[in-house]
């Protein structure tokens, strides 16, 4: 084997190693034609390569084959889950927590702002964000402005609000609005009761 | 033989006007209470009767519509038609709110209910069990079209839904939604904490 040989075998190794490694998964397998599992598998190679989770992504990609999308929307699914980990995982940190990127990704999701992840991070330096981040989701998900819930669980997260403490927040709210509150009102009267420092201030 | 005298036996003109102004002038008293049946009578007596009413509904008649008016009334019947075939045939589904225990080791232990009457089968799906629904079978309680599983899952966010009758994908309505639909079908969305959490 010359030298050329030698060389065109490394790259070739080099490039297929991971994608074979990855196309073992037989979730990927079973699920996905080849085509959609071969574009899955380099997303995801690309993604744990620097360091994003990879798991929501096969997730992502069998909920697809679940719910009988085509591959390209499949594709298109992963590829932007993909890119919303990335954000995450540069707006909370590289230290942060795996669960704490895929909870800052479903906050982007929502719409809340990168900058937002960050200054709940630097709010909250010890302890995981991933509660925190996950009801500002749901809350937005729920019809609760982004501002506006972003300002309240970050100046939740701020006072020292645990995380069982977040999630019966949660559910006061969602009880409230389920009462027929607006979710707007809903938010600023729990916040008021469980924490006065954070409620966002009423305009006259 | 006497002879009839015109002057004494006819009356006078004067006197008969005078006794008609008088008539006239005379104020009449009505009677209330025979007044109200007299209107009644001539009520009662231009009403049918039960024949008559049946007789009316069974003749044919001659109803003049408008196209357009037609037009409307077949859509109101169709809709009407639709929307109760969709409500009968759709699965009766409602959900029971999440709960969340822990094990004798704390890890988190998720009981999902679901109550579905009508469904032959309810599975649970989600990015814990990859989405598939041979997976996580809810059992049905003997009565009450009621549902369950325990899931152990791991701390964090998870999306999951229901599928009925292995075609029917439905979320948790007492859950939060997900936000976003990235393949038309809504998810639920639920955060476990860590077992140390407060």
């Amino acid at each position: 084997m010359n030298h050329f040989s030698r060389l065109a075998f490394a790259f070739v190794l080099l490039v297929c190693a991971p994608i074979a490694l990855a196309a073992q998964d037989p979730r990927l397998d079973a699920r996905l034609d080849a085509s959609t599992r071969d574009a899955v598998v380099a997303l995801i190679d690309s993604a744990r390569s620097v360091g994003i989770p990879s798991e929501p992504l096969v997730q992502k990609a069998l909920e697809g084959a679940s719910k009988h999308a085509d591959g390209a929307h499949i594709l298109v699914a992963v590829r932007m889950l993909e890119r919303e980990l990335g954000v995450a995982r540069a707006a909370l940190g590289a230290a942060s927590s795996d669960a704490e990127v895929i909870a800052g990704a479903s906050a982007l999701h929502a719409g809340i702002a990168p900058a937002a992840l960050t200054r709940m991070r630097a709010a909250r330096t010890h302890g995981s964000l991933t509660v925190a981040l996950a009801v500002l989701s749901d809350l937005i998900a729920r019809g609760v402005p982004g501002d506006t819930a972003t300002t309240v669980i970050s100046a939740l997260t701020v006072a020292g609000a645990q995380d069982a403490e977040l999630l019966r927040f949660q559910q006061g709210v969602e009880r409230d609005i389920a009462q027929g509150a607006t979710p707007s009102a809903a938010l600023g009267v729990r916040a008021q009761s469980a924490f006065p420092a954070a409620a966002p201030r009423r305009t006259p | 033989m006497r002879q009839h005298d015109e002057t004494e036996a006819a009356p006078n003109e004067d006197d008969v006007l005078e006794r008609a102004a008088e008539e006239l002038r005379r104020p009449l008293r009505i009677d209330a209470a025979l007044f109200d049946a007299r209107v009644m009578d001539e009520v009662h007596r231009g009403s049918t009767g039960l024949r008559d009413r049946i007789a009316q509904l069974t003749r044919p008649r001659t109803i003049r519509v408008s196209p357009l008016t037609a037009l409307a009334a077949a859509l109101v019947f169709a809709v009407a038609i639709a929307g109760s075939a969709l409500y009968f045939s759709a699965p009766r589904v409602h959900a029971m709110p999440t709960d969340i225990a822990r094990t004798a080791s704390g890890s988190p232990l998720v009981q999902f209910g679901f109550v579905a009457p009508h469904a032959s089968s309810v599975a649970l799906v989600g990015d814990f069990n990859n989405w598939d629904p041979k997976a996580t079978p809810l059992r049905a309680a003997s009565t009450g079209g009621v549902w369950s599983v325990e899931v152990p899952i791991q701390p964090g966010r998870h999306l999951y839904a229901f599928v009925v009758d292995g075609t029917v994908w439905r979320p948790d309505p007492a859950a939060p939604q997900a936000s976003g639909e990235d393949y038309g079908e809504p998810n639920s969305a639920l955060t476990v904490a860590e077992p140390g959490a407060q």
